[in-house]
């Protein structure tokens, strides 16, 4: 924002060191809602978060001061949770990338005039109910759902809700949108003819699309992917519903703790590792980026 | 190789709006059971519309995300306009801060704020008491705990960050030379804001009000953690309710969430498409303004040149 | 005495200025409430009482208590306190299925109080979220084992009988009641029975066609014949107890030898489960599900409108409970918290809202007025020989660390 200090320019030196002040302030006061909200919602509470994941757990349940590094070793226990967590998110984001890729292709460069309607139509549903969205899928997957189709067709009896499969199929349904719409983005930049420079030069679909549209879209393919691994890492929902309590991800562990078991400090603890391991994820993702910037830059010289 | 792409598209498709479907179809049965259609009806629109515990969830969420939307939006956008003139470290940190609350999963965002209320409350409601007493104050001195306006706090946490980013990003890709030709035109700083730097910024605004307005309707996570006694957000009803028994209520609450996102999407679309067409005459008028400036300068220069 | 002399010492007594006995021997009415009733409309509409309440409470220290509720007559319909401002809203923290909701609805009708209802999965969960600065509450629905700690960390106020008048703790059975005197033997009261119940499993016998009798063919058949057809509470105290109770041992263990065999047996038949939760209707009832731990009033319920599916008390023993109506401390509703349970605690009331919730009550007064069908239903009120085996859950079961952390290991297991 410059207007300011445009009309300052137009003033006296004494006049201007004036005006300079109150932009100052104006600043300043400008970021002072902001500042405060994060400081009192987000610095504040994470520091209890640190603190309490060093405590004790109450008799009662809840949370008693102490010091012990104890729950962070304990956190070995949920190793299956955290594992659970990552293999799943992984699968969810590298379906996600398996069925949107496609899709974002063929919206950026076959689609022709329909491309914008049909962009529509994929986030339409992202703007629903996640809830709803979900819960849509409990009556398909249920016994009267697909699994009585599959027994009608002669499979025999099959369990789909309550499984892996049902929660992973829960993740592609509600991440989908949020990967193909960086993907599309990126592939509907991307310079045709590169592409027929590569036909020309006698590379085969193949051939162009690992040299050429691969790397030239990856950056639109790790944002998605990111977009789509760090809210599954934090997953509560999914696996609630279409899980049963069987499929069991970080977040239903800290559901758990805090409210079942009442071990404040150690679901802290948790929350602090699932924190660490997102903060990991984002570190990757920018060193991965800025590496294939580099790349690129190289390979264009 | 065209057929297939079209073929998986056409999945996708599908994939998508098949479970959506269902739900509304369902919504219209005459039976008991939700996973169903047996008869076609609008009784469990009519039960829906009668239940007090939905209405007044709905009323909940309604207050909650509201508040949400404009408090993020206010914050976030007057936050992103001073930002750029911030010193850098200053910058960086509220920067950091803004990624952080963003990327942090929801889930952690509920407990964290969960725990400060815990205490801040404990702490403070003595002191209220104390006051209360020591004022001569009868009755029952106030005491602060959790309602929906601890979810409307926990909320614009990270929607205020979202509308930031967005702006932010709109600021930056903005078309500078109208900001300085409404300057040399001699607007006021204010008038040039008002008429120039906002109608640009208007569909990240926007889009930064109806993003905060979703995403706090939607949540469920980080209210079941903060939110008050007795309060449920329409999400939690929704919740309970499929958990608890699924009867066809549910799905006519699910038509109706989607009837009316679908309404909000398309008022957004129309207000977007004016938007943009004003922003497309602003800067049509700003181009000719300059054109016209840049004339008068090259008159001038020649003048003096002569 | 005169029409208006009487008329006054009807409100006094109405107020609760003198007690019932006092108020008889004055108007010199004897037993016969029945000639209150017609003299005072607004108080009543129910027939004559069939007998009047013995005044001699069962647990000893409840008698100390100053039981104005002499005087009112309870059997007959509830009536708002009379001078006492109850406010216009109660939150009401309970189980889900738990109430009908024309009970709620009569008790606004009547007193103008809307009541919020907030419903939890579990008791840890309540507490959890007591715990958790749960400001604003009034009405709480806790279970026998919980008062302890809620005494402990005084969460809950002790009750003023005064403000329950229908209330007589002559008419429960002191073993359901007891738990809630805080601490153990103390006169003070924290809840007033609501109703009890057992924990055994429903399960549907158009697929289910073994014999099923005891937890042991519980734990057996959901990893034989029965894989991916059961469901276990997702809640520590029933599922480790019932576990427990496959090997013989307590239901309120917590011998960490014992805990450590629940804990196997749990997780040998966590992947033949089709779902851990406490909401296990919806499964049973779309055949997701045949097998299902369940309480008594879900039982009913599912029976109700399934006749194939039955109930099942474990022969080994497992859980006998009882429910409260408690107040929360510092409820800010406090006068419509007591109004509700007194409202609660009047037979006529407690024993229509329990036709529609299948619970069992307590309340001999109000077990009276239950129809034939559900005196006699073996799943409301079991024989006693089922009965007998059936252990009340303890407060260190509720509360054990090692349960708690076994629990959630097996979740994320």
């Amino acid at each position: 924002m410059t207007p300011p200090g445009l009309a300052a320019a137009r003033t006296s030196p004494a006049g201007q060191t004036a005006s300079r002040w109150r932009m100052r302030l104006a600043t300043a006061l400008m970021l002072a809602p902001m500042s405060a909200w994060y400081f009192f919602l987000l610095v504040v509470p994470l520091g209890i978060l640190l603190v309490f994941s060093v405590g004790e757990r109450a008799p009662e349940g809840g949370y008693q001061a102490g010091f012990t590094l104890d729950n962070y070793v304990n956190l070995s226990t949920r190793a299956t949770a955290f594992g659970n967590t990552l293999w799943m998110a992984a699968a969810g984001t590298i379906l996600c990338i398996l069925v949107g890729y496609p899709l974002a292709y063929y919206l950026a460069t076959r689609a022709g005039d329909k491309k914008t309607v049909l962009l529509i139509l994929v986030i339409v549903p992202f703007w629903t109910s996640f809830l709803i969205r979900t819960y849509a899928w409990l009556t398909i997957l249920g016994n009267t759902g697909i699994p009585a189709f599959l027994e009608a067709v002669g499979f025999g009896k099959t369990v789909l809700l309550n499984t892996p499969f049902a929660v992973l199929l829960g993740i592609v349904y509600n991440y989908l949108p949020l990967m193909v719409f960086p993907l599309f983005v990126s592939l509907e930049r991307l310079d045709k003819r590169l592409l027929e420079a590569s036909k020309d030069l006698g590379a085969g679909r193949w051939a162009t699309f690992r040299q050429v549209t691969l790397p030239l879209t990856l950056p639109g393919l790790l944002s998605g992917a990111i977009l789509v691994f760090i809210p599954i890492m934090g997953e509560y929902l999914i696996p609630a519903l279409l899980g049963g309590g069987k499929v069991f991800f970080v977040g239903n562990a800290l559901f758990d703790m805090y409210l079942q078991s009442r071990n404040w400090p150690f679901g802290s603890a948790a929350a602090i590792g699932l924190i660490l391991v997102v903060l990991v994820a984002v570190g990757f993702y920018l060193w991965f980026g800025s590496r294939g910037r580099v790349e690129r830059q190289v390979s264009l010289l | 190789m065209d057929a297939l792409f079209r073929s998986h598209a056409a999945l996708v498709y599908v994939f998508l709006y098949v479970p959506i479907a269902l739900v509304v179809l369902f919504s219209f049965t005459a039976g008991e059971r939700s996973g169903e259609l047996r008869g076609l009806s609008l009784r469990w629109y009519g039960t829906t519309l009668g239940d007090q515990f939905v209405i007044r969830a709905l009323g909940n969420s309604l207050v909650v995300a509201f508040s949400t939307s404009i408090i993020a939006t206010t914050f976030g956008t007057i936050a992103a306009l001073a930002l750029s003139r911030a010193p850098r470290a200053i910058r960086t940190v509220l920067d950091g801060l803004t990624y952080i609350a963003i990327i942090i999963p929801g889930i952690v965002i509920g407990i964290a704020t969960l725990l400060f209320f815990v205490n801040i409350f404990g702490w403070i409601n003595p002191w209220i008491a104390y006051l209360w007493s020591s004022l001569g104050l009868g009755g029952r001195p106030l005491t602060l705990g959790q309602g929906l306006h601890t979810v409307v706090a926990a909320h614009v946490v990270f929607t205020m960050a979202i509308v930031i980013v967005l702006v932010r990003t709109r600021l930056a890709g903005m078309d500078r030379s109208l900001v300085e030709a409404s300057g040399d035109l001699y607007a006021t700083p204010w008038r040039t804001f008002r008429q120039v730097t906002l109608p640009q910024l208007a569909p990240a605004i926007l889009a930064g009000a109806l993003l905060a307005f979703t995403f706090s309707f939607d949540d469920f996570v980080i209210a079941s953690f903060v939110s008050g006694p007795g309060q449920p957000t329409l999400p939690m009803y929704v919740f309970a309710s499929i958990r608890r028994g699924i009867t066809p209520e549910i799905n006519a609450i699910a038509t109706l969430i989607l009837l009316v996102t679908l309404t909000i999407l398309f008022i957004v679309q129309l207000i977007y498409r004016r938007q943009a067409r004003q922003a497309e005459t602003l800067r049509a008028a700003a181009e000719r303004v300059e054109a016209n400036l840049e004339d008068l300068a090259a008159a001038g220069g020649a003048a003096v040149a002569a | 005495m005169d029409r208006t002399e009487f008329l006054k010492h009807d409100r006094a007594f109405q107020r609760g200025h003198i007690s019932r006995r006092a108020f008889l021997q004055v108007t010199g009415l004897g037993t016969a409430a029945a000639v209150i009733a017609a003299c005072a409309p607004s108080t009543t509409t129910s027939p004559a009482p069939s007998e009047a309440p013995s005044t001699g409470p069962s647990t000893g220290a409840a008698s100390e208590a100053p039981s104005a509720s002499a005087g009112i007559d309870p059997l007959a319909d509830w009536t708002p306190p009379q001078g006492v401002t109850l406010g216009d809203t109660l939150e009401l923290t309970t189980w889900p299925n738990y109430h009908d909701p024309k009970t709620l609805d009569r008790f606004t009708q009547l007193t103008g109080v809307k009541i919020n209802v907030t419903v939890f999965g579990s008791n840890e969960e309540m507490l959890a979220k007591l715990q958790a600065g749960g400001t604003g509450w009034d009405v709480l629905v806790p279970t026998n084992y919980t008062f302890e700690t809620y005494g402990k960390l005084k969460l809950l106020e002790p009750l003023d009988l005064t403000k329950i008048p229908r209330f007589d703790a002559s008419r429960y059975e002191a073993r359901f009641l007891m738990p809630a005197h805080y601490p153990a033997g103390s006169p003070d009261l924290y809840g007033i029975n609501k109703d009890w119940g057992t924990t055994g499993y429903v399960i549907n016998t158009k697929h289910v066609t073994k014999p099923m009798t005891s937890w042991k063919d519980f734990w057996d058949l959901a990893r034989a014949d029965y894989s991916g057809k059961v469901t276990i509470h997702d809640y520590q105290l029933t599922a480790i107890g019932n576990a427990l109770k496959y090997y013989g041992y307590s239901f309120n263990s917590v011998d960490p030898k014992e805990l450590a065999d629940a804990e196997k047996l749990l997780l040998d038949v966590k992947p033949h489960l089709f779902a851990i939760t406490s909401d296990y209707q919806p499964a049973m009832r779309n055949q997701d599900a045949w097998i299902a731990m369940a309480w008594t009033g879900d039982a009913v319920q599912l029976n109700r409108d399934i006749s194939e599916i039955t109930y099942v008390i474990g022969k080994e023993g497992g859980e006998i409970w009882s429910d409260f109506f408690a107040v929360v401390a510092n409820a800010p509703h406090r006068e419509a918290a007591y109004a509700f349970l007194d409202y609660m605690a009047t037979p006529k009331i407690s024993a229509k809202d329990a036709e529609f919730h299948g619970y069992p009550v307590v309340d001999s007064a109000a077990i009276e007025l239950l129809p034939d069908s559900m005196k006699s239903n073996p799943i409301v009120y079991p024989p006693a020989d089922q009965l007998a085996p059936l252990e009340f859950g303890a407060a260190v079961t509720l509360t054990d660390p090692n349960r708690a952390e076994l629990w959630a290991r097996v979740k994320s297991a």
